[in-house]
């Protein structure tokens, strides 16, 4: 069926040209998160190898389109197949291309404190309910344990008194609340079961030997100590009593899963 | 301008991870659409108005089509003479029903696994009910678009006894198959197995079912039909994915908390949204996963079972088959039966 309709003649023969590259750069984009370590910022590592087959493939569709596109350049005969679409001819694949080039010039970015603040510290952290046992370890010594380890643990068994005095060796960042004392800081991680989308912060509360001040958010810290309950916020509530305070460069892979 | 960024890292993540299962599910509806011989499947449809519509709500299993593929998929059946309830019940649960859809909610709620069964569960359950309630209606006239009730009239849709005449028939009806067929656009569809021409002005070139090409012009109008979905789907999408991730970084997290947690206002904010927010049903469970922390499960589930049945865009591409009327029908009852079960899940009831 050629379309012979003189006027739609020049988007005709350019639009397929923005298909194909729409979905090229979309591969690229794709590819590249791969090889510069980025896609652990937007992804559970489970669903990397998804993402490359993917990027490969729009890259083998739009580089065959495009052959095509190439080959018929002479031919007058585009087959544009009239589809029932909701947008104008070429938005669809200008959204696409536009969102692509919006990703090769913005880095992706590890969310901070100010992000797990708006989530909601106080009632998230301190009660967390999203976080399942999987994968719970009973042998693990105690500072042998991860800070989503220790979250997890205290949401199988709550009391707090169970674990006091048990030694404590965890990294996070650092998040200040507001609503508890100076002498106190939050340990934070954000933990990715899908995408970036569903990112939710746990941790525990610290107990500073002096006053927060000298740790900013957002500074990733190593923290050694003990289990203590402390009364925070109106609730008994399991916190690291550090002895030691180490600060750390951000980890490779900042997430936790 | 952090707050940008956030926005920006969330968007960017909710489409790397759709895109697989956007180019899956459009891989496979393309490739369904130029592979799969319809007439054989139509000729099977059981005639029971109730088992009608649930089998026809589970042949979306193999139909991996989205939401925009189903649409014509549903036309083509009730053209070709399909029940109604099976029609509908198609037309409902498709979008949901299907290897792809399931996979990608199961990826995105693998620590809510009673997400993923409910959603299946659901959307059979409301699927069949509404098909077995439109078995009542028997003349078509009323509820289709006036072209296609034209185009059935005079053209009457097989009689359910050409199915029971025996196997002799049958075989007998498949053998003038391939000399009818020389020509393309012709179907198997009308009394005692008299070929019909579609007019090109119903169906669409495209849409209908081409399985007599040669294998290399298939595979091009797989690729063509591929991108043409993909960046239709693919736009969508982008929007979408845009408005999850403006609301988790602007809206006020009080609103979002408070509505989240009513059993009765998450479930209609969802299902606003679900209307609003016509993204593809491969990839709107992703769109879910980003109000997981803050709404109920019941309104996710309304979101996920309610969203793939009717939003903006199938309700522009279901005006090609049905009347307003019908449409608002389908949309109030297949509303009020999402916010029903998805109340009782809230209300845990059951």
């Amino acid at each position: 069926m050629a379309n012979k309709n003189p006027k739609s003649k020049i988007p005709n023969l350019s639009l397929p040209w923005l298909d194909a590259l729409a979905i090229t750069a979309w591969g690229i984009l794709m590819l590249r998160y791969w090889l510069t370590n980025k896609l652990n910022l937007l992804i559970h590592p489970n669903y990397f190898w998804l993402v490359i087959v993917t990027g490969i493939s729009f890259i083998i569709i739009g580089l065959f389109k495009m052959q095509e596109l190439w080959q018929r350049r002479r031919r007058d005969v585009t087959p544009n197949t009239q589809h029932i679409s909701l947008f104008p001819p070429g938005w669809g694949s200008a959204l696409l291309l536009t969102t692509a080039i919006l990703g090769f010039i913005i880095t992706p970015q590890v969310f901070a404190s100010d992000k797990a603040l708006q989530r909601g510290v106080t009632t998230d952290l301190l009660g967390s309910t999203r976080v399942k046992p999987q994968a719970f370890r009973v042998t693990v010594r105690p500072e042998e344990r991860s800070l989503v380890d220790w979250v997890r643990t205290v949401n199988v068994y709550p009391e707090p008194d169970a674990y006091t005095g048990q030694k404590v060796k965890v990294q996070g960042f650092v998040i200040h609340p507001p609503d508890i004392g100076k002498e106190y800081l939050f340990l934070a991680r954000f933990v990715l079961t899908c995408c970036a989308a569903d990112a939710y912060p746990v941790g525990l509360p610290v107990k500073l030997p002096n006053n927060q001040e000298p740790y900013s958010p957002d500074t990733w810290l190593e923290v050694e100590g003990q289990m203590v309950t402390e009364n925070l916020a109106g609730k008994r509530q399991l916190t690291i009593a550090a002895t030691s305070l180490k600060k750390i460069p951000q980890p490779q892979n900042p997430y936790s899963y | 301008m952090n707050q940008l960024n956030n926005g920006f890292t969330i968007f960017l993540s909710l489409l790397v991870e759709a895109m697989p299962f956007l180019l899956l599910g459009v891989l496979f509806s393309s490739l369904l659409l130029f592979f799969v011989d319809e007439r054989k499947l139509v000729e099977k449809m059981p005639k029971n108005p109730l088992l009608g519509a649930l089998v026809g709500s589970m042949i979306g299993f193999f139909f991996p089509v989205c939401e925009c593929g189903n649409v014509p998929v549903a036309r083509r059946f009730l053209i070709q003479g399909v029940p109604t309830p099976v029609a509908i019940g198609f037309l409902l649960a498709a979008p949901t029903i299907n290897p792809i859809v399931i996979w990608s909610t199961w990826t995105a709620f693998r620590d809510q696994p009673e997400i993923v069964v409910l959603r299946v569960v659901f959307s059979l359950a409301i699927a069949t009910i509404i098909g077995y309630a439109f078995s009542f209606q028997k003349d078509l006239n009323p509820i289709v678009q006036p072209a296609i009730a034209r185009y059935m009239k005079f053209n009457p849709p097989a009689q359910p006894q050409t199915k029971r005449r025996g196997k002799r028939y049958q075989v007998q009806q498949e053998a003038t198959v391939p000399n009818l067929l020389q020509s393309g656009t012709y179907i198997l569809g009308g009394k005692a197995g008299i070929p019909l021409r579609i007019d090109p002005n119903l169906v669409p070139p495209t849409l209908i079912s081409t399985s007599d090409k040669p294998l290399a012009d298939k595979l091009r109008l797989v690729v063509d039909n591929s991108i043409q979905e993909l960046r239709e789907l693919g736009g969508v999408m982008i929007l979408g994915s845009a408005i999850a991730a403006a609301i988790q970084v602007l809206a006020p997290r009080e609103l979002i908390l408070s509505l989240g947690a009513g059993p009765i206002s998450s479930i209609v904010v969802m299902l606003i949204l679900a209307v609003v927010v016509s993204i593809c049903s491969t990839v709107d469970s992703f769109f879910a996963l980003s109000f997981a922390s803050t709404f109920s499960s019941g309104s996710l589930l309304a979101f996920l079972v309610f969203g793939p049945m009717i939003d903006i865009k199938s309700v522009g591409l279901m005006l090609s088959i049905f009347k307003p009327k019908t449409i608002f029908y389908l949309f109030a009852l297949a509303a009020q039966l999402t916010f029903l079960f998805t109340l009782f899940l809230n209300l845990h009831v059951f």
